[in-house]
This record gives structure tokens, C-alpha cells and sequence, in this order.
């Protein structure tokens, strides 16, 4: 933290603000946890644990959160890392009132209002939202088991990043109403918010997501060249075969 | 980001989002106007002759003859960015800018600026983020109280500081929040005689989640009335529209709430808020 001071404008409200977050999540939860990178205030990697009772019991899901510099006049985004089978992964998703629009987030909600909505919001019917996968129950059930050997890059093996014994703070009556009324959905398009003073004397922007990970559609892509490069061995080999068995003109010369 | 974003948009491309709906579009083309207003147009911008008026209605004779009613009682405006946040940033600046000259209002104000934030923890809002906004709106309603009723050179350099703070969206926004918490606190608290106001099946605590906690929500007579009561401040809205009436070169005025004496003067034009000086 003392780093962090250093760095960024602390007289800056986003700043003071996430800051103060920092310390209100600083203790990991059963439910939840969730922290800055070192080198990013505006960057959180987060880990909650899939709603009991729902096909996601048992479940350990690891992701980003991606502070705007606006925040926390504008929404965090979220992005799972976890397969999990309700999230695509990879994939900014941003939280709004139910049927209505982004700008309905509220600057008094937190990241932990984020973080409860992303529970509470997992076990709902995906219909068919951008961003949102409909697998089967059998089908999450099996991620939710493997989620638990997961490991995250920077952060390393999720499961063990929650407590095992720290409850997290109890969820308020006003928490309550909140939570149920809070909706997930990837945005699609993603013109920027008038621009505003910089928050700090740093940009933690660029380090964010560019380049390091593949979209859905690299993965495609890259699994398609994977199989032609495959068929076209086994091309290769057979009419390698082919010729030492029925050796032509042309290979002796 | 925006990079990313269009990639993961690309991806997608399948009927989701062929039928990405006309909302988006309009979002998009609505963002795309509110970066073009916050480029040119201050938070809160300096202090301007009222005649400044007539130069946006020179063709418009029913307008024209609203600016002239409305300079017999008043000399000069301020305008504020129409980023639908205006009433709230004009309110504050206005009052703030008369608590400079009025200690005993100062001393009234600061006791109920002071014991809003617990009405709001104990209406469920989460205790550290109204705390935040609570703590920078404090430090500059305190900032103003130091001043308050000082030398004219004091007064002077303390009203380019809140001029400069009002500017920087940070210290700014933070204000905004702080009131539209404390309007929502206020028609939640009064729920009961609010709900007549508001239209259609919502709930009050529905409509303030919707309509008065979220940034860049626009005013109605109801926001107006609720934070005016909350706060005790007398508010006079001058509606400048093409309301009906006999009277069509009058300036109709309103006090919020009734009957009080009004110490902020804001200028209504359909969906913005403007601050009048006498």
C-alpha cells in the first residue's frame, strides 16, 4: 500500500477510493476475495466461491476486475478467467440494473457489490445474453470440479486464495434488494465515456488486456490452423507410405 | 480498450449480434454527443451578462421577450454543462457561493450537512462509500465555512478555489453523488408522500435507484423538492418554456419548498438548470 501511495495521487477521489477498498477487502473471505495487482490500482484479480446449492457448488472461479478512471462514477468490468460455463471467459462483462442500461450503475455500489451481484447472478438463466453461456447442468457440474485445481497466472492456485474459516461481512437488507436487482451482460460496444482528468500520475491502462489474452475467436482460429496442419501430415504420411510401397520414376530420380 | 472491445464484439458475430437493438445505437450516438459537451462546455462556467441570452434567440420572438421579463429581475447567469447532472452541480455551486456571505445560514447548513450521512448508513447505504463521498463533500462545505463572512480579498480567493474545485470532475462529481444520496435518502425517509409523485407502478425506492442514485440522471420537480426539503434551502426555479398561458412573455417562478425564501435562483430551460444572480 505505501507503494501505491507513492504513485498515485491519493488526493484524487478515484484513488483514495479504491484504496480504501483495498483495505476493506484486505482480509479474504469463504465467499469472496479480491485485491489490486501490485503494480495497478485500477487492475483487481478476484476470487469467489460458486453459489451452494446451484450447479456451481463446490466451485472456485478466478478473475480481473478493470477500474475505468472514472471510478467510481463509471461501472467496473468484469472478466472471468475461470471456465465456468455460465461467463464466457476472457470477456468483459459489465453490471447494470436489470433491463436497463449501464448507466444505471451506482457510484456508492463497491467492487463488493460487484462481487455479491456476481454470485447471486451466476445460478440465472443466461437467455441468450452477450457474453453469457447456457451449458448444460451436467456440464458446469464438472467445471465446478475442476475449477478447484485452477491456477491463475499472477495469482497462482485459486483454491487457495478464499478462507477457509472467515465469513464474509453478512449481506444488508438494502444489499439484499440491490443484489437482485443487478444484471450481467458483455457491453458491445465500447466508445469511450466523455474523457476526464487523469486520475494519476500513472497510466495503468495500457497493461490492461491488449495483447496477453486470446479472444474466442483467436482460439478458433488458432484450432483451425492446428487441424489443417494436422490433416496435411497425415497427408503427407500417406503418400509418404504410398511411395515406399510403390516406389515411381519420380522418387528415383 | 476499445480494441479489445471490438474484438470481443467481432467474436461474437452471430444472431445475438445481428439483433443488437436500436438502444445501442442510440447509447453509442448519445456518448458520441456527451464527449463533443465535455469538450467544450465547463462543469460550471463563468459569471456572464444575462444579455448573453438574447444571442440564442435572435430569431425567436417569444424567447426573446422571456430573456426581457426575466433581466428585469435578474443581471447575470451561470451556465452549467448539460451532462444531466446540472441541477445538482448548479444547486451546490449557488448555495455554497451565497453561505460565503451568510454565517448564521452557514452554521444552520453545517449541522444538517453534518448528520445526513448517518441518516443515509442507517437507510442501509453502504457505510464506507457514502463515508467517501460524504468525507470530500464535507471538506469543501468546510472549506467555505473557514471563509465565510470574511475580508473581500479572503472571499475573493476562496470563491476562484470552489470555482476551480467545481471544475475538476473529481471533487465535482463527488459532490453530485453526495446529493443525489442524500435527495434519495430524503424520498425514502418521506416515502410515503413521495409515491404521489412518481408516476407509473415503480416504488420510491425503485425510482431513486433508477432515476436519482445513478449519475447523469436528469432533475424533475420531485428531485427539486426532495433535496430542498432535506436540506432546508429555499430554491426559486425561473421555468423559461413554451409552458401555455396568457402571460407567454413572463417567466413563471417556482419556490421549492413552497412558501420558503428562495437563496439559490436557477434558470430552467427544458432539461437544463442554469444559475440566475439578481
Amino acid at each position: 500500500m505505501a507503494e501505491i501511495s507513492e504513485k498515485y495521487n491519493t488526493k484524487c477521489p478515484g484513488v483514495k477510493r479504491l484504496m480504501r477498498e483495498a483495505m476493506e477487502l484486505a482480509e479474504a473471505t469463504e465467499e469472496y476475495c479480491a485485491r489490486p495487482l501490485e503494480d495497478n490500482l485500477f487492475e483487481w484479480h478476484f476470487t469467489v466461491q460458486g453459489p451452494k446449492g446451484t450447479d456451481f457448488e463446490g466451485g472456485i472461479y478466478h478473475g480481473r476486475i478493470l477500474l475505468p478512471k472514472e471510478y467510481p462514477m463509471h461501472p467496473p468490468h468484469i472478466i472471468l478467467l475461470t471456465p465456468n460455463g455460465r461467463f464466457e471467459v476472457n470477456k468483459k462483462i459489465c453490471l447494470s440494473i436489470s433491463g436497463h442500461h449501464p448507466e444505471t450503475w451506482q457510484p456508492s455500489w463497491s467492487i463488493r457489490t460487484a462481487l455479491l451481484a456476481l454470485i447471486a447472478f451466476m445460478p440465472t438463466p443466461a437467455e441468450g445474453t452477450i457474453g453469457s453461456l447456457d451449458y448444460s447442468p451436467a456440464e458446469r457440474k464438472i467445471l465446478a470440479k475442476k475449477s478447484v485445481t485452477w491456477a491463475c497466472s499472477q495469482c497462482g492456485e485459486i483454491a487457495a486464495l478464499l478462507s477457509s474459516t472467515t465469513a464474509a461481512k453478512p449481506i444488508t437488507e438494502e444489499e439484499k434488494t440491490v443484489l437482485n436487482q443487478i444484471a450481467f451482460k458483455a457491453e458491445d460496444e465500447q466508445t469511450a465515456k466523455p474523457p476526464e482528468e487523469p486520475a494519476h500520475t500513472q497510466e495503468p491502462e495500457p497493461q490492461v488486456l491488449e495483447s496477453s489474452e486470446p479472444t474466442n475467436s483467436f482460439l478458433d482460429q488458432l484450432t483451425e490452423i492446428l487441424v489443417a496442419l494436422l490433416v496435411g501430415a497425415v497427408g503427407i504420411f500417406i503418400y509418404r507410405r504410398w511411395n515406399a510401397h510403390y516406389p515411381t520414376s519420380e522418387t528415383e530420380l | 480498450m476499445a480494441d479489445d472491445a471490438s474484438s470481443s464484439s467481432g467474436c461474437a458475430g452471430n444472431i445475438i449480434d445481428n439483433s443488437i437493438n436500436q438502444d445501442e445505437l442510440i447509447m453509442k450516438q448519445q456518448r458520441e454527443i456527451e464527449k463533443e459537451i465535455s469538450e467544450t462546455i465547463p462543469l460550471v462556467g463563468e459569471l456572464e451578462e444575462l444579455s448573453s441570452l438574447e444571442k440564442e434567440y435572435n430569431e425567436d420572438p417569444v424567447y426573446l421577450l422571456k430573456v426581457k421579463d426575466l433581466s428585469s429581475k435578474y443581471k447575470y447567469i451561470r451556465r452549467t454543462r448539460p451532462d444531466g447532472n446540472c441541477f445538482f452541480r448548479a444547486f451546490s455551486y449557488a448555495y455554497l457561493e451565497h453561505l460565503l456571505t451568510d454565517k448564521s445560514e452557514y452554521n444552520k447548513f453545517y449541522e444538517i450537512a453534518k448528520n445526513s450521512k448517518e441518516i443515509l448508513v442507517a437507510l442501509g447505504f453502504s457505510q464506507f462509500t457514502v463515508e467517501d463521498f460524504y468525507e470530500t463533500f464535507m471538506e469543501v462545505v468546510q472549506r467555505v465555512g473557514e471563509q465565510a463572512g470574511g475580508t473581500p480579498e479572503s472571499l475573493e480567493s476562496v470563491r476562484t478555489e470552489l470555482h476551480d474545485k467545481f471544475n475538476k470532475q473529481g471533487y465535482s462529481d463527488y459532490i453530485v453523488v453526495y446529493l443525489r444520496l442524500v435527495t434519495s435518502g430524503q424520498l425514502q425517509t418521506e416515502n410515503d408522500f413521495y409515491q404521489n409523485f412518481i408516476e407509473g407502478p415503480r416504488t420510491v425506492t425503485e425510482f431513486c435507484r433508477q432515476e436519482v442514485e445513478p449519475m447523469y440522471k436528469e432533475s424533475d420537480h420531485i428531485h427539486i423538492i426532495a433535496l430542498s426539503n432535506a436540506l432546508n434551502v429555499g430554491v426559486r426555479v425561473k421555468y423559461m418554456d413554451r409552458g401555455e398561458g396568457s402571460q407567454v412573455s413572463e417567466v413563471i417562478a417556482h419556490d421549492f419548498p413552497e412558501g420558503s425564501k428562495p437563496l439559490v435562483h436557477l434558470l430552467y430551460r427544458p432539461g437544463h438548470y442554469d444559475i440566475l444572480y439578481a
